[in-house]
């Protein structure tokens, strides 16, 4: 923030800030509390797992995270690690393409049935995912495309994502029409101002778009469990997930270590790149 | 114009799709792989059947160097989900493991092969005749049954044991059950038992103790609103005198055993399935044991060694043969049966089980003794339940939570279940 | 610049007046379809077809395995007139839309607004409060939430309040609470909306003698505006939708005594569990005219609270 009103009374300002930081963290205490507990029981032994109040385990079991582990031994953690990587960054750059370029025309151009066309992109979020679930895979399935990645990353070029169309479509129009009006003036046809002009500035949504679409992605359990059937083509929340099974043995102990193991690439994901939220528009400069 | 050609595509797509879920077509599992037959087997289970089938299936593929198979398994409820799309889609794995509940409406449906066809390489004599004709549709064998289970009522055994309270024994009544629930209530403090009401696996063992049956032969209701209305009175009677678990207990039942009040330390028994109850004893560090459900008053067993899952091949498999002689291997080989154990429930083949018997160790020891002190005191198992059962199962649980938590009387909600159930068998 | 454009952003959009105005300017025509090529192909073949079939299924009786049967309206009748559970769920739905959207919205929307006047540690904050949304609405997730909320856990220990998520009144709470908790998706679109907002704006309006609240209210909440109503209309369309958090929660039973039975929750069992894929079709397309209707009516409102630049006559600069 760049505003000057901070130049005013130096110490009610501190005062406040302070009490500003102090809620914050009261609440984030609240809000971590469910976190801690599940790191807290991924090592606990399973007799304390749903018994005991404590948020301590007695002892440390670490074989809950070997036996999560264990699950997944015929496939190399890594070849999992990676195969998640190469579907969460194919969709991220599918999104961030394809939805781009669909927000900028309902943005910021006009062409015939931009209304009706616009509302039907809005209507595709409103239809239960279940009941296009078997026609979709019926579909995939006759071109040929089950067990591959294809139906996980396809799609995403195709920006059947609506929400982030909406989204970019959003910020876009926060823009003001100058921007472009200028452009033209210098020359640029509605392909360079997209390159040039508005994408730079819609990126705090592209970045969010990109964010949002890796944790989403990364997972989407539902999707890969249905589409992939070779293991070795098992993604790391899939084959994670999937080797837990709750109904024939006493599991919860190795199921929280799992998730846990399973947390940790997005939560590094996202402390790498959340720090790119940070730079705006603000930062980028907009002079009109 | 973009737009005409864009409509034009739209239209003879969607017409393309209808097409595809009308005909229920799809494309087969025709893989071919290094001039290798390629089958696709799929299964739910733990990490540790995972690797037991896995040395298996090796051996299998040892046996036939042309045949490569490929596996996927995952847990139960996520393997449903997974299983209903692929069949849906018309592309079922050659090979599958099924479950009791999906016989009906993977048979009926045209998914599962009829395996009389394939008699030359599967053999099931040494399959006791009740059991394997739990995989028989409309007089057709669709699936074999691969492992066996019973009901049992698991009990803490300290607490039991310390409260006085005379032991299960064989041969007990539903009346000396509920006597001993109570007994145990007042001795202990806590229920004796998970409330049976919301089980409509308990349910059919009561049932069956009166000569009865969930479903009859053609799939119909086997039984009526006023036998449900006092199984339902039965155990809402007992629930409010405290002699099982409450309903805030009950509801939170999801099929784990940490979730049941016995694993949470809140009830001295549990009716469950035989073989999860090895769960118990990572809960219960004294150990629990397993008694034998109660009998009718006449002394009529209900309880019946059910089928724990199945193996079915694929109707659209292109390699009946081969798939087959993979569900014959994992059935009756020596060898495999070595490799298998007890990871799919105590082995169908009789040959088997009775050479395998010696080998087992820990609670698949106990597992197989309790089956063996039943064995010849049981009655045929019921045949595979109508495909309006998986909607059934949900609704008995759900119908009974307006009983326990005092939203209905029995006879309400029984009314409603009867209804509920008709249609839904009649379609 | 001039300090005549402070004013700019609360002006109402006047769009009846400009849109004649640019009606004519169709000359990218061509290049908009090149813009929307991917959009158009993806949502004529992976989401158009799919929703007409679901649209035809409607219209049978499909049990999956079997081809469709043609049943007309029964479906759409059974579901209106027979089906007590239906009414059920859309009761349960439709209070968890008015409890959990709004609070949701408002937590996000403070959040943001807090870490946004923070130098420090901001970074910090907006990672530790996006945390729980990292995790998805996943098995252990819901374990962790029933022990929480479960009688003899936290909250039952700290309030007195006995066990949440086994008690038909207070279930849905629980349910809520944990959408509520996941506010991270909001908050960031909220974050990202404020570092949009042009500095010079601020500075033009402190220039001007507007005081922090002033700056707020002038700049702030205009600016700001379609970003509220995105997170608005998304956040609503969610709800209508909630599923895998009660899913997790009460184990796919929509339990106790159907107090979480949502509306998508009964949609699944009745189309994967119980098998009537045309019955759960039907309850999708009357979801879908539901929801477009709450979306159409937010639309209407939206002219007269949601300021887009990219309206205001280019000239008035």
């Amino acid at each position: 923030m760049t505003v000057a009103s901070t130049t005013a009374v130096r110490k009610p300002v501190r005062w406040s800030r302070l009490a500003l930081h102090l809620g914050c963290l009261a609440a984030l205490l609240v809000m971590l509390y469910p976190l801690a507990w599940l790191l807290a029981t991924s090592l606990k032994p399973a007799d304390e797992v749903i018994a005991s109040l404590n948020l301590l385990p007695g002892h440390l079991e670490w074989s809950n995270y070997t036996t999560a582990f264990d699950g997944v031994n015929d496939v190399s953690i890594w070849r999992l690690l990676s195969n998640s990587l190469l579907i969460a960054g194919g969709a991220v750059l599918g999104n961030v393409i394809s939805c781009s370029l669909a927000a900028y025309a309902f943005a910021r151009l006009r062409f015939r049935f931009r209304g009706p066309l616009f509302a039907f992109m809005i209507a595709t979020i409103m239809l239960p995912h279940h009941a296009v679930l078997i026609p979709q895979y019926i579909i995939f399935n006759q071109l040929g495309l089950v067990n591959t990645y294809w139906p996980l990353i396809l799609p995403k070029f195709l920006a059947t994502e609506a929400f982030f169309v909406f989204l970019i479509v959003q910020f876009m129009r926060g823009l003001p029409r100058e921007l472009e009006e200028a452009a033209r003036i210098d020359g640029c046809g509605p392909f360079r101002s997209f390159f040039l002009v508005i994408l730079p500035l819609t990126r705090p949504a592209l970045i969010t778009t990109a964010i949002f679409t890796f944790i989403w992605t990364w997972n989407d359990f539902f999707t890969q469990l249905i589409y992939l059937f070779d293991p070795d083509k098992f993604t790391l929340t899939l084959a994670l997930r999937s080797f837990v099974d709750a109904s024939s043995q006493s599991s919860f102990g190795p199921m929280f270590a799992m998730s846990v193991i399973a947390l940790l690439p997005i939560v590094l994901f996202f402390l790498a790149f959340q720090r790119f939220l940070v730079e705006g528009m603000a930062s980028s400069g907009l002079k009109g | 114009m973009p737009g005409h050609r864009t409509k034009g595509f739209c239209a003879s797509a969607a017409a393309l799709a209808l097409c595809a879920v009308l005909a229920g077509c799809g494309g087969s599992g025709e893989s071919v792989g290094g001039g290798k037959t390629v089958l696709r087997y799929t299964w739910w289970g733990n990490p540790d059947r995972a690797e037991r089938t896995q040395q298996a299936v090796a051996l299998f593929e040892k046996r036939h160097p042309n045949v490569q198979v490929q596996t996927s398994f995952s847990g139960y409820d996520a393997y449903k989900q997974k299983l209903a799309v692929q069949a849906t889609g018309g592309d079922a794995p050659d090979v599958m493991q099924l479950d009791y509940r999906q016989i009906d409406q993977y048979a009926s449906g045209g998914v599962l092969l009829d395996l009389a066809k394939q008699k030359g390489v599967l053999h099931t004599a040494e399959i006791d005749p009740g059991l394997l004709a739990t995989g028989r549709v409309d007089g057709t064998q669709y699936a074999i049954p691969q492992g066996r289970g019973t009901e049992t009522v698991v009990y803490d055994v300290k607490t039991w044991k310390a409260s006085g309270v005379p032991l299960p024994r064989q041969g007990w009544t539903w009346s000396d059950w509920a006597g001993a629930v109570r007994e145990l209530a007042k001795k202990t403090g806590k229920p004796g038992a998970t409330d049976p009401g919301q089980s409509e696996d308990a349910f059919e063992v009561w049932l069956r103790g009166r000569g009865k049956a969930l479903y009859t032969k053609d799939g119909g209701l086997g039984f009526t609103a006023d036998d449900l209305t006092e199984w339902w009175t039965f155990a809402d009677k007992l629930r409010r005198e405290g002699a099982v678990s409450p309903a805030e207990q009950t509801t939170q039942l999801d099929g784990s055993v940490e979730n049941t009040p016995l694993g949470r330390g809140k009830a001295v028994s549990d009716f469950n399935w035989d073989a999860p109850a090895s769960g118990y004893l990572a809960l219960i560090p004294d150990g629990v044991a397993l008694a034998p459900t109660p009998s009718g008053e006449d002394g009529t067993p209900g309880q019946y060694f059910k089928p724990s899952m199945f193996l079915g091949v694929s109707a659209h498999t292109g390699h009946p043969k081969e798939s087959a002689e993979l569900v014959d291997f994992l059935l009756n080989d020596q060898d495999a049966a070595k490799i298998l154990g007890a990871t799919r429930g105590i082995p169908v083949n009789e040959t088997i089980r009775e050479r395998t018997a010696s080998q087992l160790k820990d609670f698949d020891k106990t597992v197989a003794d309790f089956q063996s002190s039943l064995e010849g005191t049981l009655k045929d198992p019921p045949q595979a339940p109508p495909s309006g059962d998986n909607a059934l199962q949900t609704t008995f649980q759900r119908d009974y939570d307006q009983v326990s938590y005092e939203r209905m009387s029995p006879r309400e909600a029984a009314e409603n279940y009867v209804t509920e159930a008709k249609a839904e068998l009649r379609s | 610049m001039t300090t005549t454009d402070i004013p700019a952003p609360t002006a109402r959009p006047k769009r009846p007046a400009t849109a004649p105005k640019r009606r004519p300017k169709r000359e990218h025509e061509g290049a908009a379809w090149v813009f929307l090529s991917p959009w158009v192909l993806g949502a004529s073949v992976l989401t158009l077809l799919p929703m007409a079939v679901s649209l035809y299924l409607s219209f049978t009786d499909y049990n999956l395995f079997d081809p469709p049967r043609w049943v007309g309206l029964r479906n759409y009748t059974q579901m209106f007139t027979e089906d007590p559970r239906y009414w059920r769920s859309v009761l349960t739905t439709l209070t968890y839309v008015v409890i959990a959207v709004p609070l949701q919205l408002a937590l996000a929307l403070v959040v943001a607004l807090a870490l946004k006047s923070m130098r420090r540690g901001k970074a910090f904050y907006r990672s530790a409060f996006y945390a729980p949304s990292l995790l998805g609405a996943s098995m252990s997730v819901a374990l962790v939430w029933r022990a929480i909320f479960n009688d003899g856990g936290t909250v039952d220990n700290l309030l007195g309040t006995g066990g949440w998520v086994n008690k038909p009144g207070w279930a849905l709470l629980a349910v809520a609470l944990l959408t509520v908790w996941q506010f991270g998706a909001p908050m960031v679109i909220f974050l990202a909306g404020l570092q949009q907002i042009p500095a010079e704006l601020y500075e033009a309006a402190a220039v001007d003698g507007a005081g922090k609240r002033r700056q707020f209210v002038s700049v702030t909440v205009p600016m700001l505006s379609p970003v509220l109503f995105f997170n608005l209309v998304l956040q609503t369309i969610q709800a209508f939708q909630v599923f895998t958090p009660a899913f997790a929660v009460s184990a796919g039973k929509g339990g106790p005594a159907d107090s979480t039975l949502f509306y998508t929750l009964y949609l699944y069992d009745r189309g994967f569990v119980a098998s009537h894929m045309g019955y759960a079709s039907a309850m999708a397309w009357v979801l879908l005219l539901v929801i477009g209707a709450v979306t159409a009516v937010l639309f209407r409102t939206s002219r007269s609270w949601v300021f887009y630049a990219s309206d205001t006559d280019g000239g008035a600069r």
